[in-house]
């Protein structure tokens, strides 16, 4: 039998019970769907914070700070007491394939202006190498970063100046803001503030990373050490040379053995790497679930088939009296299978990926929550864009097909092996 | 004339349950080209039984049957397929597709011989004017009458240009006046286009209308008797 005619054959039959037919394409539509819709989010997810990674933390960049941990020093006695200070700066730039180092001095802090509070985050950095690192990120959108700022120069990020996204903005360039920090370790604690004059309102950045921040406020770093009466900085960013792994290798173990191990050093790489890992695993644990629904679509085609094959014993004895091959038969049969599967497959595809973006739409509209740290002012929101890669379309595509025929195969081989005068006798 | 059908101490036992059943006990036939053969005999007398075997539906347990003179016990079951393609079986009960139309059931006999669909359309068409139902050819089973279906599987039977029909009983499930007009279609195939039958009936009457008549009772061939 030509193939053409064993294709219109088997969609004869299946048109026959279109109902039924019908249904079992919905089990691997919701199957393929749930896969598609999943993954592609997923990977979306991915692009975006890897993205937002990349942008806000260039891959050339190390983060060195003190070995304990930022900020935990509840466990007292194994504690080291080694600080990093903003001077140490000299010794990393010392090291081999080291370009550059800024220390960073960051605090919670209040930002007053008429008459209204924002808590923020004051970070105290050298406006010139900060923005030669970040130079994507650390970019004026109106007024100017001074190269060589006054004392009383502030950069306020685009959530600082404009909160609310609407326009009505808390503060602007030029404006006088009052800074206040809570000095926690004088007695009796007291607030510090100081007058600081706004120069320049940052670009929407977006998203978080450990470069620039929308919801930070910059102070140039001696003002930091003054205001905050400390010398003792927070981290140390390292520019490198290169961005290849044995330069980020080399340069971490140097700077490490340079404080006797005292630090730890993060690379942005390390830190991609990482995360690209994890997705992995969380793509590979929702497919697993996504796939489990296609398998119960599985048997329910086996089980239709099954079905359809009782039903149809006498048709396959008719076949054969009239010389059909046994071989033939197993194909009318998984013929019927492969267009279930590939019908369901195209469906699932196409619904998953539409899925996919009400979901994102969703997401978005009531994100925000995202970043919104209660000592953080303003919110970072995220945008995820449903991403379908060729692989997830054509592994899609080849699963919800290939679980179809694999699932029909017993019932087609049993068809085929239906000796005619039996077939024939079937009631 | 040239035999084309032989069956040499044919025996067929099957199990029915686990009890055997001899169908066949010794049977020996010879059906030449052009011949109209009726075998008669009560049910159980396995008259149906050779007639699967002389389909190739089936193979004898004992004893040889020969299809132009091949022994149908030594092909493999693609073999026995290709051999089923030159024999024109009609069926007491029709057996025709329910979903296809008359035409498309006696195409479906051609494609299955790979035929191709240029071909199928006209032999279709030719078959089914033979029959005297080309007018009726785009209508489905449950649109036709019995004796109309059993035309229509006489036509599916005849697409392929068989060696010969075999036919099981083909008016015992019509009335006695279009059983007439079958037998009658079938007389006029042997006589016109030497178009060679071996029917199986239990139907007296409808044996007289034939060359050559065998009765089996048991299992054996007991009488021949040429009209």
């Amino acid at each position: 039998m030509k193939s053409r005619d064993v294709f219109s054959y088997s969609f004869s039959a299946i048109r026959l019970r279109k109902l039924r037919a019908g249904l079992t394409t919905l089990g691997v539509v919701i199957g393929i769907a749930a896969i598609v819709a999943l993954l592609s989010i997923t990977q979306g997810l991915q692009d975006t914070i890897t993205r937002q990674l990349q942008t806000g933390f260039a891959t050339n960049t190390l983060i060195v700070s003190s070995g304990r941990g930022a900020g935990v020093s509840v466990m007292g006695g194994g504690d080291s007491g080694f600080k990093l200070f903003v001077n140490d700066t000299q010794t990393i730039n010392k090291i081999e394939n080291v370009s550059m180092s800024i220390a960073i001095i960051q605090r919670v802090c209040y930002v007053q202006f008429g008459g209204k509070n924002r808590t923020t985050t004051i970070v105290g950095v050298d406006f010139d190498k900060y923005a030669s690192i970040y130079s994507s990120t650390f970019v004026a959108e109106s007024g100017d970063i001074p190269q060589s700022p006054g004392n009383d120069t502030v950069v306020v990020g685009k959530r600082v100046s404009d909160p609310w996204k609407n326009g009505t903005l808390f503060c602007n360039v030029n404006d006088d803001v009052a800074v206040i920090w809570t000095n926690a370790t004088a007695r009796p604690p007291k607030n510090e503030t100081y007058t600081g004059h706004v120069s320049a309102v940052l670009q929407e950045v977006g998203g978080f990373g450990i470069g620039p921040s929308d919801s930070a406020v910059y102070i140039p770093i001696s003002k930091a050490e003054s205001f905050f009466g400390t010398d003792e900085c927070d981290m140390i960013i390292v520019k490198l040379v290169k961005d290849d792994t044995a330069t980020i290798d080399s340069a971490s173990k140097a700077i490490k053995d340079a404080f006797s191990n005292e630090v730890s050093v993060t690379s942005a790489t390390a830190v991609l790497n990482i995360l690209s890992s994890v997705f992995s695993v969380i793509q590979l644990f929702l497919g697993g679930i996504a796939a489990i629904s296609l398998l119960v679509a599985g048997i329910g085609i086996m089980n239709i088939m099954i079905v359809s094959l009782m039903e149809r014993t006498r048709e396959i004895g008719i076949l054969k009296a009239l010389g059909m091959k046994s071989q033939t038969v197993l194909l009318v049969f998984l013929c019927e299978s492969v267009i279930i599967g590939l019908l369901g497959a195209v469906i699932g595809i196409g619904s998953g990926w539409v899925l996919a973006n009400v979901v994102a739409i969703v997401f978005h509209g009531g994100g925000g929550a995202f970043m919104g740290g209660n000592q953080v002012a303003g919110t970072s929101r995220m945008t995820i864009t449903p991403v379908l890669t060729p692989t997830v379309f054509l592994g899609a595509l080849v699963f919800g097909v290939g679980v179809s025929v694999i699932f029909a195969l017993y019932p087609a081989w049993r068809a085929s092996k239906l000796k005619p005068v039996e077939a024939l006798r079937y009631e | 004339m040239a035999v084309i059908v032989q069956a040499v101490n044919l025996k067929k036992t099957y199990l029915l349950g686990k009890v055997p059943v001899e169908a066949l006990r010794g049977v020996n036939l010879k059906v030449e080209n052009g011949d109209f053969l009726a075998i008669l005999g009560p049910s159980g007398s396995g008259k149906s039984t050779l007639l699967n075997l002389i389909g190739a539906l089936d193979k004898p347990t004992e004893g040889k049957m020969l299809i132009e003179g091949v022994d149908i016990s030594t092909l493999n079951d693609n073999q026995l397929a290709d051999l089923r393609r030159r024999v024109g079986f009609v069926f007491q009960f029709f057996n025709l597709i329910p979903r296809f139309t008359a035409r498309e059931n006696v195409e479906l006999s051609m494609s299955i011989a790979d035929m191709s669909r240029a071909e199928r359309r006209k032999q279709a068409e030719d078959v089914l004017e033979t029959v005297g139902l080309k007018e009726r050819m785009n209508h489905k089973p449950a649109e036709l009458s019995g004796g109309e279906q059993q035309r229509v599987a006489i036509a599916r039977a005849l697409a392929n240009t068989p060696r010969f029909l075999l036919m099981d009983e083909p008016t015992g499930n019509i009335d006695s006046k279009t059983a007439n007009e079958i037998v009658g279609l079938v007389k006029r195939l042997n006589e016109e286009k030497g178009v060679t039958i071996i029917m199986v009936t239990h139907d007296q009457r409808l044996a007289t209308q034939a060359k050559r008549t065998v009765q089996m009772f048991d299992g054996v061939i007991t009488r021949e008797i040429v009209n």
